[in-house]
């Protein structure tokens, strides 16, 4: 072994299980985050301007500001009914932990953004296609379904890899407004100890973004296979086009 | 604070109110509004370092030169492959050990060397004290660098979606290799970038809520501040933990900096359109 490789190695290992809580954290939020969106897609489409005013202005509110500051605001939010509500019922252990606040905040983030996209797809869904269904006499439920989900999701899904990209990357913001219980740390906590023992910040920061660029890598390979798949009917082939960019 | 308003004034507003204009007013709270120079700062200078390098970015990426291409698409992918935070702290720290490394070199004797081993800076006297308008540049100058990457994928995207037919017409006309650059391919190229350019502002934007990081005292740190319970030897509690209402305040001032640039953006898209043959532009 040689002697620049060894510490990058030794860096690597230390640093697998913290990535584990970044995995974590965008694991959980994106599901949630997946299933909020459409509903907020569709209801940003209704006819119904309460509905519509109202999933327009979330999803504008959670877009418009940093994911930081949202972390910091539900956070203390959630400190501030400490003592009335989340301690007399016994619940602030749950409520409190990192491990649960940091997805759903997440998730609120993510909702927002994800239902912007799918929004931007339903709006491109070809018009004939929903009138050819309801001339057959589909049913609403029908007609999402068979028609308008299939046409979406395809449309919208480049778009959305990105967004879970970036979803991962908003992980590293959460370590530095919630607190780090017991050994709880993510990449980011585990580079900046690493920094203060022995000031090499180029190579604990090196491999903490190595460990970035990898997942998000990973992510993108795992996302096109699906769009390989979502594609599978279609004349050409298609492909994810890597461009890193939250839209 | 609010002592200079005639007592006429006073009793109109009521007791009540005066308090409250007083609390908002006090000197703690005028240093809060104060210190949103520090992010508007960092959202403008960053922006300019971004664009610079956007257009820096996409030249080397549109490059001959196969080495220099290498290099764009690298800057372009790496530095997106990463999160912002992540170079945003590790830039102005390298930075700042380059300069306290190369100082070194030249103020540190070998006791003092021998005397600081396994710490930083190398001795003490190489030390560099960063006040906020240092952290205030680096934080820049990295707002600028990850963005950077973003502004150049857009510009180069742009580039390339210029019409060939344009520049071939261009070119017909006579006018030279740098005309048609400057006159023609960046001239439209603006219309093409604006829609990316103006996310990546936003992206910007969003991102100077993370100055406090770098130890400038700004808006989120003094909303911290202001809100953590107050509590005084004298006068008990004062108030009890206000912070989401003050991280409440920051949300909505962060949305309508959105809302102001979206409404910007749409008035140059529309001002860069004008007689293109887009359309945006063709109505113009």
């Amino acid at each position: 072994m040689n002697e620049f490789l060894a510490p990058i190695l030794h860096d690597i290992g230390l640093m697998a299980r913290p990535a584990l809580f970044n995995l974590y954290f965008a694991v959980a939020s994106i599901p949630l985050g997946f299933l909020f969106a459409i509903f907020f897609a569709l209801g940003k489409a209704s006819p119904n301007r309460l509905i519509s005013g109202f999933c327009r202005g979330y999803i504008y509110a959670f877009r418009g500001s940093p994911f930081f500051i949202q972390l910091f605001m539900f956070y203390s939010l959630a400190l501030a009914f400490n003592l009335s509500l989340w301690k007399p019922w016994g619940i602030d252990w749950f409520v409190l932990n990192p491990l649960v606040l940091g997805p759903v905040i997440l998730t609120l983030n993510t909702t927002a953004y994800t239902a912007e996209i799918f929004y931007g797809a339903l709006m491109t869904v070809p018009k004939g296609e929903i009138e050819a269904a309801r001339a057959y006499g589909m049913s609403g439920a029908q007609q999402f379904r068979s028609v308008i989900w299939p046409h979406l999701i395809r449309l919208a899904w480049p778009a959305y890899t990105n967004e879970v990209v970036f979803l991962f990357h908003a992980t590293a913001l959460i370590y530095f407004t919630l607190p780090v219980i017991g050994d709880q740390k993510d990449l980011m906590n585990i580079a900046g100890e690493l920094f203060e023992r022995d000031y090499n910040a180029v190579l604990h920061f090196s491999v903490a973004a190595l460990y970035f660029l990898a997942i998000s890598l990973a992510i993108f390979l795992v996302f096109g296979i699906v769009y390989r798949r979502l594609t599978r009917h279609m004349p050409g082939a298609s492909r994810v086009r890597w461009s890193f960019s939250r839209l | 604070m609010l002592d200079f308003l005639p007592q006429w004034m006073k009793d109109g507003i009521g007791d009540d109110l005066l308090f409250w204009l007083g609390y908002f007013t006090n000197g703690k709270h005028l240093s809060w509004y104060a210190s949103v120079q520090y992010t508007l700062a960092a959202a403008l200078f960053g922006a300019l370092v971004a664009l610079l390098l956007g257009l820096g970015g996409a030249a080397a990426r549109n490059s001959r030169f196969l080495p220099l291409r290498a290099l764009g698409a690298l800057y372009i992918n790496i530095v997106r492959g990463v999160p912002d935070v992540l170079f945003f702290l590790f830039f102005p720290l390298a930075f700042e050990q380059l300069v306290e490394w190369i100082r070194a070199q030249s103020v540190c004797t070998p006791e003092t060397l021998a005397a600081n081993v396994g710490r930083w800076p190398p001795c003490d006297a190489a030390n560099w004290f960063l006040g906020t308008p240092e952290y205030l540049a680096l934080a820049c100058v990295s707002l600028g660098i990850v963005y950077g990457a973003f502004a150049a994928n857009v510009i180069h995207g742009a580039m390339n979606a210029v019409p060939r037919g344009q520049l071939e017409a261009a070119r017909a006309y006579g006018f030279s290799a740098t005309q048609v650059l400057w006159r023609f391919h960046i001239r439209q190229m603006w219309v093409y970038a604006l829609p990316g350019l103006s996310n990546v502002w936003l992206l910007l934007v969003k991102a100077t809520s993370l100055l406090s990081l770098l130890q400038i005292a700004d808006i989120v740190l003094w909303a911290d501040r202001l809100g953590s319970p107050n509590f005084t030897r004298s006068a008990g509690l004062v108030h009890p933990d206000w912070r989401w209402g003050y991280y409440l305040v920051l949300l909505v001032f962060y949305i309508l900096i959105t809302f102001i640039s979206e409404k910007v953006f749409a008035a140059i898209t529309r001002w860069a359109s004008r007689g293109m043959a887009t359309a945006g532009g063709a109505a113009a």
